[in-house]
């Protein structure tokens, strides 16, 4: 089975799907690992055929025309579009229809790095880039950097502001330019199994301090349990944890200059709480950031307990691996560092750009409007197999999107949390490198999960080697904090 | 050459024949080279587009430096020395060194046994064995090790289940520990078969009448094979242990592929692993170049140690 990896991405938009190491060339892996997710899975209803399509043919761009071309009028102006979302091309070809004079042709280079590493090169060669692409939060200010993204208000993108979460709009914006459209996102909740946690008598935490006395409490109870898994390799985990903590450690807002702060006072506070658990040995520290089954398979044979900052996709993520547990789990909101308080943090999605290389970019800008943000749109992309959680208002106040089952979480309504926690984040400033530093995680943190370091003196570590990176690479560095 | 002139009376010849011979000598040779010229032709223009081109491009590209700010600059050897004094690449050159240092000599010893035994014809079947010990050669090396990293999850892997029922519970192979170990197993998996069927074309060209003296002078079998068989293929061993190394200097596949299914693997686990992160991830493809660029100094100056100990010893002419 797939787990939350980096090649979990075929499956689901909203999370880093490919970090590091994963490459176009290694397209053949991914599709063996689909077919052997899909082969898994296929009464789980996430891995729908569609999405062995999408994954498989990820190498070549121009070798898996999904939607379009074909159905379009000789005049309509040709739009290209890049996307790994499964399912996708259900919603290009309800554009293409209601929009008559545009003729958008999606196209599926595959997830993360195995499309950003082409459209990179496309974009630098001055040619060959699509028109749209899918890019991930933490990515945009890569391309906001090269210049290569349009800004959207002189497509009147900016009537669209009051549609999409305020945190989203403020990630994808600059000052006044935007430079692309919000789609989905993963607000984090508790995401917790009930029955377990009520056989301790343990209730979900409500702060921070209370999950540390939970944790210890139940490990005690049961030496073969944990209440929750730390994986310090996966960073984009690690960053929406630390979001959560107020301990974000970049600062960007354009330009040359960037902040690095992982040695400030929050940082080290949230890494010796961390490491305190750790090191007492009442959480475990399975590597999440690769393709090992084991997480998923531990929080379905009660190993784990709860997943403590887990994403509003958790529930159609998490429902093909629970086999045991199916129905046991629930979410709650997130413990908090201050009693009383309500912060949430985001956890992956995407945002639709339009490139400058595009000869159309009024229609380009009007198809991501589109989108991202029209009922239609979301009426699609709002169901299997895509199932994107939005950043758009209308769909996260909708009652009937509220009260949506899973399975695996029996009659309970999951959502109901997570929309709540969609309204609870604090927007974050991703530095033009994360490439870089997911790929620089996975080795800086291993030796956090073995216990030959500790989190706080990894931190060190790693703040030296993103400064060096950053220097490196021209920026004039912020270490302040 | 000409029938007439070799025909002709040799006292005869010599003035009148040899600058004729001459002549249609060298205009044979002539048409003979643009003969020769048509048959490497498609070999030279793919060597030349797709080694040569790109080793110069790389040699080009590594004395840029690109930056996200700033754009791209000319920094002379600047990115040489970053690579020089790279504490983690050398690291990863230490790990392929101890790497090959234990898979070579263990896999050519079980390589040689397996040569000597289809040699001697002792084993019934030799044929099917041969090409049973052949076949994980030709399974390509990205499957190889999508197999093997199934082989030994950590979970369910069966390998694991075995270590666990042998008392090893907890066994991990793709922990940071074990995953050295892991890989030589894979390689030796892989290449053993491929090693040994050189090392049989090898023994098969030990002279028959050789062995033949030694049986009629009573030797024991483990003497024709350790004192007789085993210097006459040691060109064939030598050649093997530098092929070998320069093998295992470029390990990436093993790795790489185990890297996602839980293997320990850090960005500079090995040079050409490191080269790989530094150039996609990182985007510093300057420095990548640089890397590779070394990385291919060093290996030729194995290749051109293999060819100068060869001749030295009297192997090549």
């Amino acid at each position: 089975m797939l787990s939350r990896s980096r090649l979990r991405g075929p499956r689901r938009a909203t999370k880093r799907q490919v970090t590091g190491r994963v490459t176009a060339g290694l397209a053949g892996l991914s599709a063996v690992a689909l077919l052997a997710a899909c082969g898994g899975s296929s009464s789980g209803g996430g891995a729908a055929p569609a999405s062995t399509k999408t994954g498989g043919s990820s190498a070549s761009p121009s070798a898996s025309v999904l939607a379009g071309g074909a159905s379009c009028s000789s005049s309509a102006t040709k739009i290209t579009f890049w996307a790994w979302v499964p399912g996708m091309s259900r919603a290009v070809t309800a554009f293409n229809k209601s929009h008559p004079s545009i003729c958008v042709t999606l196209e599926n280079p595959g997830a993360g790095l195995n499309e950003y590493t082409p459209l990179s090169n496309a974009l630098k060669a001055g040619s060959g880039a699509p028109d749209v692409a899918e890019i991930e939060f933490d990515e945009l200010p890569s391309f906001e950097i090269q210049k290569q993204v349009v800004d959207l208000t002189k497509y009147g993108a900016n009537k669209y502001q009051n549609d999409f979460v305020s945190w989203a709009w403020q990630e994808v914006s600059q000052g006044s330019a935007v430079y692309a459209m919000p789609s989905d996102a993963g607000p984090a909740g508790f995401y917790y199994n009930s029955k377990l946690m009520a056989q301790y008598h343990l209730t979900p935490p409500k702060t921070w301090a209370q999950f540390a006395t939970e944790a210890a409490t139940l490990h005690k109870a049961n030496p073969k349990s944990y209440l929750a898994n730390f994986s310090a390799t996966d960073l984009q985990w690690l960053l929406t944890a630390m979001a959560q903590a107020n301990a974000f450690p970049y600062t960007y807002s354009g330009g040359s200059k960037v902040g690095i702060n992982w040695t400030g006072a929050n940082q080290m506070k949230f890494a010796s709480y961390w490491q305190n658990l750790i090191s007492s040995h009442v959480i475990s520290t399975v590597n999440d950031a690769n393709n090992s089954p084991l997480p998923n398979q531990n929080l379905d044979n009660g190993v784990t307990a709860s997943s403590p900052l887990n994403s509003a996709w958790a529930p159609s993520y998490f429902q093909p691996d629970a086999k045991k547990t199916a129905g046991d789990w629930r979410a709650a909101t997130l413990p908090q560092w201050t009693a009383g308080a309500s912060v949430s943090a985001d956890w992956g999605g995407s945002t639709y750009p339009v490139f400058k290389q595009s000869a159309h970019p009024a229609q380009a800008a009007e198809f991501a409007e589109w989108l991202t943000g029209s009922p239609q749109a979301w009426t699609i992309l709002k169901t299997s197999p895509s199932e994107l959680f939005p950043t758009y208002k209308a769909l996260l106040s909708d009652p009937s999107f509220k009260s949506l089952k899973y399975p695996v979480s029996g009659s309970s309504e999951p959502n109901q949390v997570f929309t709540a926690a969609a309204s609870e984040i604090q927007p974050v400033q991703w530095p033009p490198f994360m490439t870089e530093a997911l790929n620089q995680a996975l080795t800086t943190f291993q030796p956090v999960l073995s216990g030959k370091e500790t989190l706080q003196k990894a931190f060190q570590t790693f703040q030296s080697q993103e400064v060096s990176y950053a220097k490196a690479q021209g920026f004039t560095v912020s270490t302040g904090g | 050459m000409s029938d007439t002139a070799l025909s002709a009376p040799r006292e005869a010849a010599p003035r009148a024949a040899a600058p004729r011979r001459g002549g249609r000598g060298s205009a044979w040779s002539r048409r003979r080279d643009r003969r020769g010229l048509w048959f490497i032709t498609p070999f030279m223009v793919a060597f030349g587009l797709f080694t040569v081109v790109p080793l110069l491009y790389a040699i080009y590209e590594s004395l840029f430096t690109s930056r996200i700010i700033g754009g791209t600059v000319f920094s002379g050897f600047s990115n040489y020395s970053t690579v020089l004094t790279s504490g983690p690449f050398w690291g990863g050159f230490a790990r392929v060194v101890i790497f090959g240092a234990i898979q070579i000599p263990i896999m050519l010893v079980i390589a040689f046994f397996f040569a000597t035994v289809f040699d001697l014809g002792v084993a019934r079947f030799g044929r099917l064995f041969r090409t049973i010990f052949f076949i994980p050669f030709a399974v390509p090396v990205v499957v190889a090790a999508l197999m093997w990293g199934f082989l030994l999850e950590p979970t369910y892997g069966p390998i694991t289940h075995l270590a666990n029922v042998f008392g090893f519970s907890g066994t991990n192979f793709l922990s940071s520990g074990l995953l050295l170990p892991a890989i030589i197993l894979i390689a030796i998996w892989e290449w053993t078969g491929y090693n040994s069927i050189i090392l049989y074309t090898a023994l098969k060209s030990v002279p028959r009448d050789v062995v033949e003296a030694a049986i009629l002078d009573d030797t024991p079998l483990w003497k024709i094979v350790v004192k007789i068989k085993l210097p006459m293929v040691r060109p064939a061993i030598i050649m093997l242990i530098f092929l070998n190394s320069i093998g295992a200097l470029q390990l990436f596949v093993e790795p790489e592929i185990l890297s996602y299914q839980g293997g320990s693997i850090t960005n500079t686990w090995t040079p050409v692993v490191d080269v790989y992160n530094t150039s996609i991830a990182n985007a510093q493809y300057n420095l990548g170049a640089a890397m590779a660029v070394v990385i291919g100094l060093v290996i030729i100056v194995i290749s051109v140690g293999s060819l100068l100990f060869r001749r030295r010893s009297g192997e090549l002419a």
